[in-house]
């Protein structure tokens, strides 16, 4: 190497220890890659910015429901303060892995090269996490409380307050973080991830039905038993930095100190505990590439024989549109990413109906319902059921992402292909929910209803089939390629899937035919004439759906192609 | 409007005028080439070059913003079905459907082709013979190594026998064992009459290959012709940096090193 003169290292001969990098760094990092994500796309920073409002909105909203609890009896004020504080932090610890995933931005695995210390690491990633907007909207809805502990007590208690709601977003925000690396680390198998995918949709869809059983209860409790459960939660780190305000205002400093040192140990505990499974996260990444070659085994019955599976013989004949239907019904199981949809829908469509029917009859006690009206409960939510199933096909396209390309290069006709996806979707979730069918007739104790109870089935899922054609084809995006479960689907998917709620409006304002006639028929003869009109009026729609869908993907294939395809 | 090439020594895969824009930058300026039958052309060009995009839009998976493509004379834009079913393609960077088994695989290509049952399951099996893929059995696609997806690949788009074969990076990580195996069958295949057109920057791959050779820098042709044509007596890296240009040492840099 060349020596100019005058220097005294020649070559690598020292390598020079750097300082670790500060919490700072890490900051700074993620506003960095936060603002370089917006570039040169003006719907991101446009998402970004509802973004912002809704957080402001909805923290605006409990600012002033907590703030206004300074108002009134001490004891309320204490258990909204308890209740509220602990429903934050176990938000915080749940709410990502069911629902939205963890903010990937800043990824362990990208500092598995780096030599950072695993502590600092963690305390970085910790700051880095609270510059994001729901972190920000929490403090604002909590900073409510601090408000209510100045109206109700002083200054002193503000402060105090203060202290204690920035402690506790701080453990709702370590114990998500903590968890999500715990379980990552667990789950470097791809036949773990696949299984933890399905149970955390079967979790997130059973928030539902959870909720209903919370509301019903608190619904006959009394104030005396909020204070006895807050009392408890008070005492744990769930609800103990809430409710620091009320010790300061009776003098008992004690509590106060052992309070705020349990939050304090929490979080210093969680620290320590993600930090440990950082480093397993960072490299997990790198190891595995799953499952085992198989041997050889009973495969020789032939390639096409293989395809299309026994029971579909009938349906799919070996033509393109067969082979279509036989490989999405697999996928449908076989694609992690499908299974975790469809055993979520499946469920949410199997309990909602179950539900609606209890909260109409007045939960199961009390008259009910009469007549024509009970048979437009029962219609709606059975269509309902139906049309969640059929929008699982809203951009169905990006499930397969770039193996799309397959299907252009083949030039497949627009209206087969939509049809055979159709009918293979079909094929996996009608079984089900006709299952759900016959079990909500049955509890509404009106099993002569059935087949109405069918037609809707056909018409919800036909309707919802035909308008899911059409969004997948205009509106498709892609999913990013992440093989992490908890992973946020951030940016234009949020978007584009709001689209896919509104569809579902649109589409069942497109079944009130049906159900205007399961209105005016009720009774056993009107249900059997509701179910063949039901039939033929989803097919329709189904069949009308996939040939204007159709002629459009085949105009708008490599378009289709570029929107789904995740940019790297 | 692009007028179709004359018949009489009818290239195999002609392209005319190609040009894409992506927002600000032109990926491809322009593009004329013409893919002799029964030649084992290769298309040279750094990363960035243009590469992909051409290839892309002359089998039909990117709308070109401006040009044609013909596949055999049939204009791939206006009559796709008879175009694609002359060709056969390997994508770089595509997906296959890979949650199933490489005879499910090899049988959904054939069938979404419109091929016959009963072919497809013969094909399927000498396929899968000669690629070596027969002992994977019921490993899904996802589970196999690199040079295993590429072959599978490889195999679905020989399926229906196509005339010309377009394959994008067909050996980038690809292990030499594999490397070798694709190498004999598309020789073979060209000694049958096929053509084949591949995309690089492998430089001794393309040597020991290719009768024909175009290099493509910033969305241009700047050399194209036979092997030998294009060479001009040197190493083919040699003429390639020289006509791509690019940064030589100079014995300055990096002191610190």
């Amino acid at each position: 190497m060349a020596v100019t003169a005058g220097a005294e290292t020649v070559g690598a001969a020292t390598v020079a220890p750097g300082r670790p990098p500060r919490v700072r760094d890490f900051v700074r990092l993620k506003l960095r890659l936060m603002r370089n994500g917006f570039r040169g796309q003006a719907w991101r920073v446009v998402l970004f910015v509802i973004g912002v409002l809704f957080g402001f909105w909805f923290g605006l909203l409990a600012f002033i429901g907590l703030g206004a609890s300074g108002t009134g009896s001490p004891d309320v004020g204490f258990v909204v303060a308890s209740l509220a504080g602990s429903a934050v932090v176990l938000g915080w610890t749940f709410f990502p892995l069911l629902f939205f995933g963890v903010d990937e931005t800043l990824d362990p695995a990208r500092f598995a090269l780096l030599p950072v210390p695993p502590l600092t690491l963690a305390r970085g990633m910790l700051a880095a996490a609270f510059c994001g907007i729901p972190a920000v909207a929490t403090l604002f809805a909590t900073a409510g409380l601090t408000v209510a502990a100045a109206i109700r007590f002083g200054l002193l208690e503000f402060g105090v307050a203060a202290v204690g709601v920035v402690a506790g977003l701080t453990l709702g925000v370590i114990a998500s973080r903590a968890i999500t690396s715990a379980f990552a680390a667990l789950l470097r198998s791809r036949k773990v991830r696949d299984l933890a995918a399905v149970i955390i949709a079967v979790l997130a869809s059973s928030i539902g039905p959870l909720q209903w059983l919370i509301i019903s209860a608190s619904d006959r409790g009394s104030l005396d038993q909020a204070v006895a459960v807050a009392r408890v939660l008070a005492w744990t780190p769930l609800g103990a930095p809430y409710v620091v305000a009320f010790d300061a205002a009776d003098g008992q400093w004690l509590a106060l100190a052992a309070r705020l040192a349990m939050t304090f140990a929490s979080i210093g505990l969680l620290l320590f505990w993600w930090s440990r499974t950082l480093e397993p996260a960072m490299l997990g990444a790198a190891g595995s590439s799953g499952g085992r070659v198989k041997p050889a085994g009973a495969d020789r019955s032939g390639a096409v024989a293989s395809l299309i599976p026994r029971m579909l013989r009938g349906l799919a004949r070996p033509t393109a549109f067969g082979a279509i239907v036989a490989r999405e019904s697999r996928f449908w199981w076989r694609d992690p990413r499908r299974r975790a949809s469809l055993v979520s829908i499946v469920m949410a469509s199997a309990v909602l109906p179950i539900v609606l029917q209890f909260t109409w009859r007045g939960g199961g006690q009390g008259a009910g319902l009469s007549g024509g009206a009970s048979a437009l409960a029962f219609s709606f939510a059975i269509t309902i059921a139906g049309t969640m199933g059929g929008m699982l096909l809203a951009n169905q396209f990006a499930f397969d992402g770039t193996a799309y390309a397959a299907h252009l290069m083949q030039k497949v006709p627009g209206r087969t292909e939509l049809r055979a996806r159709a009918l293979a979707l079909a094929v996996v979730v009608v079984p089900a929910e006709i299952l759900v069918v016959i079990a909500v007739s049955l509890i509404a104790g009106t099993p002569e209803l059935v087949p109405g109870g069918l037609g809707m089935l056909a018409t919800g899922f036909g309707a919802a089939a035909a308008s899911a054609s059409v969004l997948s084809v205009l509106a498709a995006y892609a999913l990013p390629e992440n093989t992490n479960p908890f992973a946020l689907n951030s940016g234009g998917g949020s978007a584009k899937g709001m689209l896919a709620f509104v569809a579902m409006i649109g589409t069942l304002i497109l079944s009130t035919p049906v159900t205007a006639v399961a209105y005016l028929l009720p009774g056993a003869g009107g249900a059997v004439v509701v179910g063949v009109l039901g039939v033929a009026y989803g097919g329709l729609l189904a069949f009308v759906g996939t040939l204007i869908a159709g002629d459009l993907l085949d105009r708008r294939g490599p378009e289709l192609l570029v929107a789904i395809t995740p940019r790297r | 409007m692009a007028e179709v090439p004359q018949a009489g020594a009818q290239p195999a895969l002609a392209l005319r005028g190609l040009f894409k824009r992506f927002d600000t930058k032109v990926a491809v300026a322009g593009i004329d080439l013409d893919v002799p039958a029964g030649s084992f052309f290769g298309l040279l060009g750094p990363n960035g070059a243009g590469k992909t995009t051409t290839l892309s839009m002359a089998v039909g998976l990117l709308r070109p913003d401006q040009g044609a493509a013909f596949v055999l004379g049939h204009n791939v834009w206006a009559d796709p079905v008879e175009a694609k079913r002359r060709l056969g393609v390997l994508p770089d960077g595509v997906r296959l459907f890979d949650r199933l088994t490489g005879t499910e695989l090899l049988a959904y290509t054939g069938l979404l082709r419109g091929m016959n049952p009963a072919e497809v399951d013969v094909r399927a099996r000498d396929l899968l013979d000669v690629f070596g893929l027969a002992d994977a059995g019921r490993t899904l696609v996802v589970d196999y190594s690199a040079g295993m997806k590429k072959k599978i690949g490889l195999a679905c788009a020989l399926l229906h026998a196509p005339r010309l074969l377009v394959l994008d990076e067909p050996f980038e990580a690809v292990d030499p064992v594999s490397a070798a195996l694709i190498r004999d069958i598309l020789q073979r295949y060209v000694h049958g009459g096929g053509t084949v057109i591949f995309s690089s920057h492998v430089m001794e791959v393309v040597e020991k290959l290719c009768t024909h050779v175009a290099i493509l820098t910033d969305g241009a042709i700047k050399a194209v012709g036979t092997l030998d044509e294009v060479r001009a007596g040197r190493d083919l890296e040699d003429a390639f940096v020289a006509l791509v240009g690019g940064r030589t040492a100079t014995g300055q840099e990096l002191s610190w090193l």
